[in-house]
This record gives C-alpha cells, sequence and structure tokens, in this order.
C-alpha cells in the first residue's frame, strides 16, 4: 500500500505541475482533477498544501504572478471597454 | 572593458590597446624568455656599434638566444638613425630612463639615445597592433611565429621579443575571449532550446493557455520529450510582458541553430556553434546587435551576460537560463502587447492527453520539477481528512 500511496501521489503531483502551467489555481486544480482524472478534491487540495510546503518560495511567486495578471486583466478589460465605447460614439456621431 | 563606442569612425584611435592587457605581465617580457643577468652580460657589448651591424647582430642573437634587454639596447643605439624615417609611422619606441619607472606604455615617440642596457618599450599603437594581426592571421595564429611576423610587418624598429611577447599576450587574450564566448554561446544555446521545445508545445497545447511567469511551458507536456532532464525549476522568474512574442522569436532561432544540448556550461575550448564568426579576436556574437563586423582588430567583445528584465527571485541558481542576447529582445520589439492571458481553457483533449500521459508514463519528469511533499505528511493530513487509502476506490 506504500508504494501505490507514493505513485499515486507522484502522480497527482504531476497533475498539479500541469495545472499550475495553465496558470490555476488551487481551486481550479482540484476541480480540473476531479473532472477530468477522478481525483478527489481533497487528495489534490492535501498534495498542493504539501507542496507549497515544500516549495514556499515558488508558490510565493506563483500567487503573486497570479494576482498581477489578474489586476493586468482587469486593465485590459477596462481598456477595451472603453475603446469599444469611444468607436461606439464615434461612429454614432458620424455623419458624412 | 570599458564600453567603447562602435560607432566611432576613429574608435581604433581611442583604444589603448595596452588596457587589453592589464592583468597581462607589464613591459615587454616574456617571463619564460627571460634570461639572467649574467647571460645577459656575455653578451653584451659596448654600446658604440654601427647601428647596421649592430641590427645584423641583433638577428643572428635572436636566432640563436632568446630575447633580452641587449637587443633593445642595440636598438636604442641605432634609433636615432631610423626613428626619422619611422617618423611617420606610427611605431614609436620609447625608453624608459629607469626600468622601474614607465613600465607603462603611455609614453610615445622618444627617440632618446640612451646608452647602456634599456629595454625599449614598443608603444603598440591601433595601426600597429593592426598590422601585428594581419601578420599573424596571414600565417595562422597557432603557426605564427615571431620572425615571420616580424618579416611579415616589416618594420625594423621591431625585434623578434617585441612580437614574441606581444603575441603571446595576444594568443592569451583570445584564448579568454573564446573561452567567454564559448561560455555565452552555449548559455544561449541552452535557452533556445529551452524556447524551441516550449513553442510546439505552447503552440499546440491550447493556444489562450497562458504561458506562465518562470517559463513552465518550456518544460512543457510530457509528450514535448524534453531534450534533457534538467529542472527548469529555476525559472521562476516574473518575466517580462513580451513573455509570448519572445517564445515565436526563440523557436525561429531555434530552426537556425539546432545544437545539442549542453549541461553544465563548462567553457569549452571547441569553436562555438556555426553562426558564430570562427575568428574571435574579430567576432562578433552574431546575436549582438552592437557587435562589430570582423575586420576591426582589438575588441574584445564585452560578453556581458544580460538578463531579463527579472526581479531577482530566490532560488534561481546562478548560471541563470535567463541569459539573453539584446538582439533577441530587439527583434519583436515590435509586438510588445501580451497576448491576453485571460482564460487558461485548455482543450479537453489535450487535458486528457496529459492526463493520459501522466498515467501511463509516470517515469518522465515532471513539467515543473517541484520538491515533492512529504509522504507522511500528505498520508496524514488525508487520514485527518477521513481517507484511508489511497488511490481511493471511488471519487
Amino acid at each position: 500500500m506504500g508504494d501505490s500511496s507514493a505513485a499515486y501521489i507522484h502522480m497527482v503531483q504531476r497533475l498539479i505541475e500541469e495545472c499550475i502551467l495553465f496558470n490555476m489555481s488551487r481551486e481550479e486544480c482540484m476541480e480540473a482533477l476531479s473532472k477530468h482524472a477522478n481525483i478527489k478534491p481533497v487528495i489534490t487540495s492535501t498534495v498542493w498544501k504539501e507542496l507549497e510546503k515544500e516549495n514556499k518560495e515558488f508558490f510565493e511567486a506563483y500567487t503573486k504572478r497570479r494576482e498581477e495578471r489578474a489586476s493586468e486583466m482587469d486593465a485590459i478589460q477596462r481598456i477595451h471597454s472603453l475603446l469599444l465605447e469611444t468607436s461606439s460614439k464615434d461612429t454614432n456621431g458620424n455623419d458624412a | 572593458m570599458e564600453g567603447f563606442d562602435f560607432s566611432c569612425e576613429n574608435f581604433l584611435d581611442s583604444i589603448d590597446f595596452d588596457d587589453l592587457f592589464v592583468g597581462m605581465e607589464e613591459g615587454d617580457v616574456l617571463p619564460d624568455l627571460e634570461m639572467d643577468a649574467e647571460m645577459l652580460a656575455e653578451f653584451s657589448v659596448s654600446g658604440g656599434e654601427d647601428s647596421a651591424l649592430s641590427f645584423e647582430r641583433l638577428e643572428d642573437n635572436s636566432r640563436k638566444l632568446l630575447e633580452h634587454d641587449e637587443e633593445e639596447d642595440k636598438l636604442s643605439s641605432g634609433e636615432e638613425t631610423v626613428s626619422k624615417r619611422y617618423d611617420e609611422s606610427v611605431v614609436t619606441v620609447s625608453n624608459p630612463s629607469t626600468k622601474e619607472g614607465e613600465k607603462g606604455r603611455k609614453s610615445s615617440g622618444q627617440s632618446k639615445n640612451h646608452p647602456g642596457k634599456r629595454k625599449v618599450k614598443v608603444d603598440w599603437t591601433p595601426e600597429l597592433h593592426r598590422r601585428f594581426v594581419q601578420a599573424v592571421e596571414q600565417l595562422g595564429v597557432d603557426k605564427a611565429v615571431p620572425s615571420r611576423i616580424l618579416e611579415l610587418m616589416g618594420i625594423d624598429c621591431l625585434t623578434r621579443h617585441n612580437i614574441a611577447s606581444h603575441l603571446q599576450k595576444y594568443r592569451s587574450h583570445r584564448k579568454h575571449l573564446l573561452a567567454r564566448e564559448a561560455e555565452a554561446a552555449s548559455w544561449s544555446q541552452r535557452r533556445h532550446q529551452m524556447y524551441g521545445a516550449a513553442a510546439p508545445a505552447a503552440g499546440g497545447g491550447g493556444s489562450k493557455r497562458d504561458n506562465g511567469p518562470w517559463l513552465a511551458p518550456i518544460m512543457g507536456f510530457p509528450p514535448m520529450a524534453p531534450v534533457h532532464h534538467f529542472r527548469p525549476l529555476h525559472v521562476w522568474g516574473h518575466p517580462p510582458p513580451m513573455d509570448q512574442p519572445l517564445l515565436h522569436v526563440w523557436t525561429k532561432h531555434m530552426a537556425l541553430s539546432p545544437p545539442p544540448p549542453t549541461w553544465p556550461p563548462p567553457p569549452s575550448p571547441h569553436p562555438p556553434p556555426p553562426p558564430s564568426d570562427p575568428s574571435f579576436w574579430h567576432s562578433h556574437h552574431p546575436r549582438v546587435p552592437n557587435s562589430l563586423t570582423p575586420g576591426t582588430p582589438f575588441f574584445p567583445q564585452p560578453l556581458v551576460p544580460k538578463r531579463f528584465p527579472t526581479p531577482p527571485v530566490p532560488g534561481i541558481p546562478p548560471h541563470a537560463m535567463f541569459k539573453v542576447e539584446p538582439g533577441m529582445i530587439a527583434a519583436p520589439a515590435g509586438q510588445t502587447s501580451p497576448r491576453p492571458p485571460l482564460d487558461f481553457h485548455p482543450s479537453k483533449e489535450s487535458i486528457d492527453a496529459v492526463i493520459g500521459d501522466a498515467l501511463a508514463k509516470p517515469w518522465q519528469p515532471l513539467p515543473l520539477g517541484l520538491k515533492p511533499p512529504s509522504l507522511d505528511g500528505v498520508m496524514v493530513e488525508l487520514q485527518r481528512q477521513g481517507i484511508q487509502k489511497i488511490p481511493p476506490t471511488c471519487t
């Protein structure tokens, strides 16, 4: 049992790493693994947390990065909608 | 190395080649060729000889023996006659008044006639050096023999000794350059591999995927079969915003130069990869935009390892993966807007593929190579949560 547990956990770790490649959060990861690999979210969560303990710096950077990106996203979204707004105004006011 | 302005036309003149030899043996000395004072005395001849005669003698001596101050001496006595001739030429021979003083070669053009044993210091001006290099190249660096170089250069004021010591420095400097360049080349090679390996994965595995900050895509998916089992862990930096475009650039370069992976970077004595100019002294790393064209002598490339503008993240090992030539960054400069990494939705197929692979090939290296969690920790925690066995039999 010990061996297969180790192997299993190793597999979960691998899958978590894949999720990290996709920039997923812990929750998203849990969901994804559960949905696609039939891994209980609690297991995913536990392995994730343990990984976090072992690789503190990495996860700190990861989290920070995600947050930054989130705010970037926001900014982009806002700019995007602003542009749309502006362009639509132009079209409206355009008589030629 | 100071920041030379390569665009300036007379930069040759502005370069003091002596500076390049800083740290090397000062003075016109070949350490292993030095002779004892006693031996020198044996060959000492009074300083009143005819210059022509003395030159002949010089040649004789030089052939039989190693160089020593004596020759410079003879040279100095004959100097006056030749110096006028060579006035226009940039060869200036200076006589330091004392042996200890004036080891520097800044003193120029003093054609004083000092009797007695004096070391005649050759002022290696750009022009002189250029001729030297020409001669050497003609003969072939390894085969370049001082006497032949002297012949080729055809400058009477130079002795074989001068040439020999200059050659020694030249070779040593070249080696140094070579080593640095090889190291630089191998770093960037590895980097290209990394990116090159990643690019297909990035393309294939879900177009909207955000490529992680630490260049995680490099070690992409297991199907990528990473070139070597090497831990890309170190790559966890904060990437520059032009992460995306760069990946494409790397691919291009990957296509150009597919070198074999080497890890770690030994400063190899081999010539750097094909794209580089084999003539290192004149060489420039082809990807460095501010490099000199071949033909400009004596430009030791300041190969400063350039980095991505990443903030230092702890845990990155010293030989950072992030060495990048500025040229690389410049290339995609046009497209600086990052692809909006809004969502990450990988397609279902790719997910399944990934998971399938994970299950089927557990022996493959982990994509990120994170340190594995402590088994006990995990087990204990799981048991706390009510899970006794893993793999669990039901979801």
